[in-house]
């Protein structure tokens, strides 16, 4: 008894020991100055350093980062307290990105092949080849043998001169760029129940929503900093995290709960989501009578497996009633067996989206976009927020990620895909000659049919359909599927192949022209994230030897063809010249984009930038001026009403047999990014994560007597390849399924790979194949 | 008759509280969706959150024994990170992939000490509310390079810095996600050279200035 009285008696006392201590130095706290004022005599310590912002060079997030320069270096980067993105933190990519800068082996001059062998040149001699080539090309095989294949980290102005000269001056729509292969299911998603891409919600949301659900999307390693802020809003006010994967990951062992089910099936069970919504009277009748319409879509629609493959979706009308029809397929019970995810979580999910106190957030990125029904699965989660009213509110947002710093900013808004232009699309008359107009061409140049999407513009360069492919800011050839025919394809005889980037990589291999670019705030530029913001980044430093922007090597070819009176720009400010040409595309209260001034300011804008704001909910009267309705309106249709698409499950093109009895499923790291030729050259990163591996569900592992370490042979019906097992560490797939990282361009596992892909947004399957398995 | 028009009345009261508590429902589940929806200003990363957040501990790092063999010392702090302020990497051995800080790190790196199983003092995170410790720290499985490179480590500042020999030194570093003083500065897992005499005076800013040119810099000052 007397010691227990004690303790609390010097605890006591411990405690009044700190507080006076505590309170003391607060009431004390002016007392800073007197230390200021000492310090003024003394030499600055590590002051010369000097911090400027930019946009992250990495995924889609879009960071603001800021960014330490020392005499003409990029020595240091810490996260931007400022920006609305990230609140100053970054990722270990995002920490370290300036080293990515500082390879020994950058590229600083241009290299040509003569005689298999790469010769060093000039850029004015390397530019004069290329014009000269692309000249030749065109006048003996025509405007379509010729094409450009970019990317999500093209700058803004990178993707815009793109366009202006391929579509607008040579005429040909031979433009696409990688996001094809990164997020086209989320476009033609938003497209076909909105009418108009990109989300309508922002970051905000994640501040609040009370559930988030994320759809296959391993958050924790790919969007750490916005999955950082998720953990912070559970730790402030309980929200809860559901994990719907077809793999354990961080994200899984982070979230409240973790919900597996079978590849192929999230198609299954969002309609059965959809069901138990109808099935329960969850149904925000008000809302669906109001804003939205019901469609059914064609079905068995094929997987673009041939070479020329062509698919037009039609919707029909159709009603809630037809709808309710044709969920009945999809009660949960029936949906468990295929799924491989319970009744009760299938239920469980639908509760959440179906109870009106609680704000939801769909968060998705590769799992849904990398789909041979990527469209519909799309579909198929607006169809869940649209039926429950939880939309365009803040906390209530479907929320389609990027994975790249200007998928959005470049590929979706600028349009560097082949149907798109930077307002509407080729099809359209009046779009071609709106953007005609502003690029200064006559309208006919600009051709009314799309050509080659990526998968189907490799094709065409194995069939000798294209003949001359520029490829910016991207890795094909560790990035495409089914990649020993597309390398093969670029092999053949009567190819030519430039190659602009920073570093020696797997396609610089293939090339007969290497550019050396200038990347990042080597340069000036822009990028846009998922959220629609606009971020600028000024010069910071040097680019090493002779290296160039993309943007300008750009212009100086085109020059070179003759479209001097289309690329007026100064080299001293053509990057502002462009930005404020582009704008004009965008004019309007739908798309309007932030003057430059603006995004120099601050740390980026949203679009639409509407009398001198930022729209953060679009299709809300409420927020967005460009609504016409009271409450919601969903201006990118006709009628202003979304669409529930009725869209079943259909089967992946190969699964699993007897000869191949598993699955494949490819994706990333947090440490490297898409194809390694950037974070591999930062010392951090590649020392963490080394080289690729094959990550084998424990039971399986187990059956076959694999440990961790041995030697496994993965064969599809296209390629072979032997990585190390890595059993019970940073995943675990699903029994009968097996995932490799696609980093390493030493073990490319892009050979086994399918190219298949959605027939609506040509965008290839990277998640499923069919494998075999064995210990080597 | 008159029984059967109250019956009636009364029906009829009941249909109608039927139906206006049927709508003040429908409604309801309406605008329950839409609630607390005032957009907030961007909250920044507070620079003083978290500077008091150690200083219950002030007195027991005071306390703390110290073993001069396997104290850290500010070479090997430094050899750990790409550069002065770059997020540190994980220099041992991890036992789960997957786990998150709250579950794992933090079980050593919340409050420092004396790890048996690695033989040393683990160092105190200043921000353990952020639990992803993976999104910035990574290990170091290998040794060598994919390629070399040429990327200009600046070595860091001097520590020995005060203005006159009695003046306390200033603070040399960011404090974005280092604001917590202690963390780094006190108890047996600081760095030797940088471990504070005297951690119980918790109000560290009181007398060290921060001498970063991004807080202090307002270019040669004219009247």
């Amino acid at each position: 008894m007397f010691t227990k009285r004690v303790t609390p008696r010097r605890e006591f006392l411990k405690k009044m020991a700190i507080m006076a201590a505590v309170s003391t130095a607060t009431a004390m706290f002016p007392g800073i100055l007197f230390a200021e004022e000492q310090e003024r005599n003394l030499p600055k310590g590590s002051g010369d350093m000097e911090w400027k912002k930019a946009p992250c060079r990495f995924c889609g997030v879009g960071c603001g980062v800021l960014v330490g320069i020392s005499e003409g270096k990029a020595v240091a980067v810490k996260g931007d307290p400022k920006s609305p993105v990230n609140k100053g933190l970054c990722c270990v990519k995002g920490y370290h990105s300036v080293m990515s800068m500082y390879g020994k082996d950058r590229l600083r001059h241009p290299l040509v092949k003569r005689n298999g062998r790469y010769e060093k040149t000039t850029m004015k001699e390397a530019l004069d080849l290329i014009a000269s080539k692309m000249k030749e090309t065109i006048k003996d095989h025509g405007k379509d043998s010729v094409s450009i294949y970019g990317s999500g980290q093209w700058t803004i102005p990178d993707g815009y001169v793109a366009s202006k000269l391929f579509k607008g001056c040579i005429g040909t729509n031979n433009v696409e760029a990688n996001a094809r292969l990164c997020m086209a299911s989320a476009v033609t998603g938003f497209l076909t129940t909105f009418g108009s891409d990109e989300p309508m919600g922002c970051y905000e949301d994640i501040d609040h929503a009370d559930v988030f659900i994320l759809w296959g999307n391993n958050m924790a390693e790919m969007h750490p900093v916005l999955f950082s802020r998720l953990l912070d809003q559970r730790l402030k006010r309980g929200v809860k995290i559901i994990d719907f994967a077809t793999r354990t990951t961080r994200t899984s062992a982070a979230a409240d709960k973790s919900i597996l089910f079978n590849p192929q099936t999230d198609l299954a069970v969002a309609n059965s989501i959809c069901y138990e919504i109808i099935k329960n009277g969850w149904v925000n009748h008000s809302f669906v009578e109001k804003h939205c319409n019901f469609n059914t879509g064609k079905t068995d629609i094929g997987y673009g497996l041939e070479d020329g493959f062509k698919f037009k979706d039609k919707g029909t009308p159709s009603s809630l009633k037809a709808f309710e029809k044709f969920l009945e397929d999809y009660a949960p019970e029936k949906v468990e067996k295929m799924s491989g995810v319970s009744a009760k979580d299938i239920k469980y999910m639908a509760a959440l989206y179906g109870d009106p106190n609680k704000k939801i957030m769909s968060l998705w990125c590769m799992g849904m976009n990398q789909h041979t029904r990527g469209t519909w699965i799309n579909n198929l989660v607006y169809n869940i927020h649209l039926l429950t009213g939880k939309i365009s509110t803040p906390g209530n947002s479907p929320f389609s990620l990027t994975g790249q710093p200007s998928a959005c900013g470049t590929v979706r808004e600028v349009g560097t895909l082949t149907h798109k232009l930077p307002h509407g699309v080729v099809m359209n008359k009046k779009h071609r000659e709106f953007a005609a107009k502003i690029w200064d061409v006559p309208v006919e140049n600009i051709p009314a049919k799309p050509s080659n999407h990526t998968v189907e513009m490799f094709r065409a360069l194995d069939s000798g359909d294209i003949k001359f492919m520029w490829i910016q800011v991207t890795n094909p050839m560790v990035t495409m599927p089914k990649l020993n025919r597309y390398r093969d394809a670029t092999k053949k005889e009567g190819r030519f192949i430039v190659v602009s980037d920073i570093y020696p990589t797997p396609t610089t291999d293939i090339a007969d022209v290497i550019l050396p670019s200038a990347m990042w705030i080597e340069r000036e530029g822009m990028y846009g994230n998922s959220e629609r913001r606009t971020q600028y980044f000024e010069q910071m430093v040097q680019p090493p030897g002779e290296a160039m922007s993309d943007t300008w090597q750009l212009v100086e070819v085109a020059k070179r063809l003759g479209f001097e009176k289309q690329f007026y720009y100064k080299e001293e400010t053509h990057i502002e010249e462009i930005y404020n040409e582009y704008r004009r595309h965008h004019e309007g209260k739908k798309h309007n984009m932030a003057p430059l001034e603006v995004l120099k300011a601050q740390p980026g804008a949203q679009w639409p930038y509407v009398d001198g704001k930022s729209t953060q909910w679009r299709f809300n009267a409420k927020y967005d001026p460009a609504c016409t309705k009271e409450g919601f309106d969903f201006y990118g249709k006709k009628d202003g009403r979304a669409i529930i698409w009725e869209r079943p499950y259909e089967p992946a093109p190969e699964e699993p047999d007897a000869e191949y009895p598993f699955w494949l499923n490819t994706g990333r790291v947090i440490e490297h990014w898409h194809s390694g030729s950037m974070t591999r050259r930062i010392p951090v990163l590649h020392r963490a994560v080394p080289k690729a591996y094959v990550e084998l569900n424990p039971g399986d592992a187990k059956k076959m007597g694999v440990k961790n370490g041995d030697k496994i042979r993965l064969t599809s019906r296209r390629g072979t390849i032997v990585l190390d097992a890595s059993v019970d560490e940073r995943g675990i797939p699903t029994p009968g399924q097996v995932f490799v990282p696609f980093f390493d361009e030493s073990l490319l596992i892009n050979e086994l790979t399918l190219d298949a892909y959605c027939p609506i947004s040509k965008q290839p399957d990277y998640k499923k194949c069919a494998v075999k398995v064995e210990k080597v | 008759m008159k029984r059967v028009f109250i019956i009636f009345l009364f029906s009829l009261l009941f249909i109608a509280s039927v139906v206006t508590i049927k709508n003040s429902y429908k409604e309801g589940r309406e605008t329950a969706l839409v609630y607390g929806t005032e957009v907030t200003e961007i909250p920044e990363l507070l620079h003083e959150a978290a500077l008091f957040s150690r200083s219950h501990l002030a007195l027991d790092y005071k306390d703390m024994p110290v073993d001069p063999s396997k104290e850290r010392n500010l070479d090997s702090y430094y050899k750990n990170r790409a550069f002065h302020g770059a997020p540190p990497s994980i220099p041992h051995v991890i036992s789960d992939e997957r786990n998150m800080g709250g579950k794992n790190c933090l079980s050593c790196h919340q409050n420092g000490g004396f790890v048996q199983k690695f033989d040393a003092y683990a160092p105190v995170v200043p921000h353990p509310e952020k639990i992803n410790c993976r999104q910035c720290h990574v290990p170091q499985n290998e040794k060598n390079l994919f390629k070399p490179t040429e990327f200009p480590k600046l070595s860091a500042p001097n520590i020995h810095n005060k203005a006159l020999i009695s003046s306390p030194p200033v603070i040399p570093h960011q404090l974005q996600l280092h604001e917590n003083c202690l963390a780094c500065h006190a108890g047996p897992s600081a760095p030797m050279e940088i471990r504070v005499s005297h951690p119980e005076r918790v109000n560290c800013r009181q007398c060290h200035a921060l001498n970063n040119k991004e807080t202090l810099d307002i270019g040669d000052f004219t009247r």
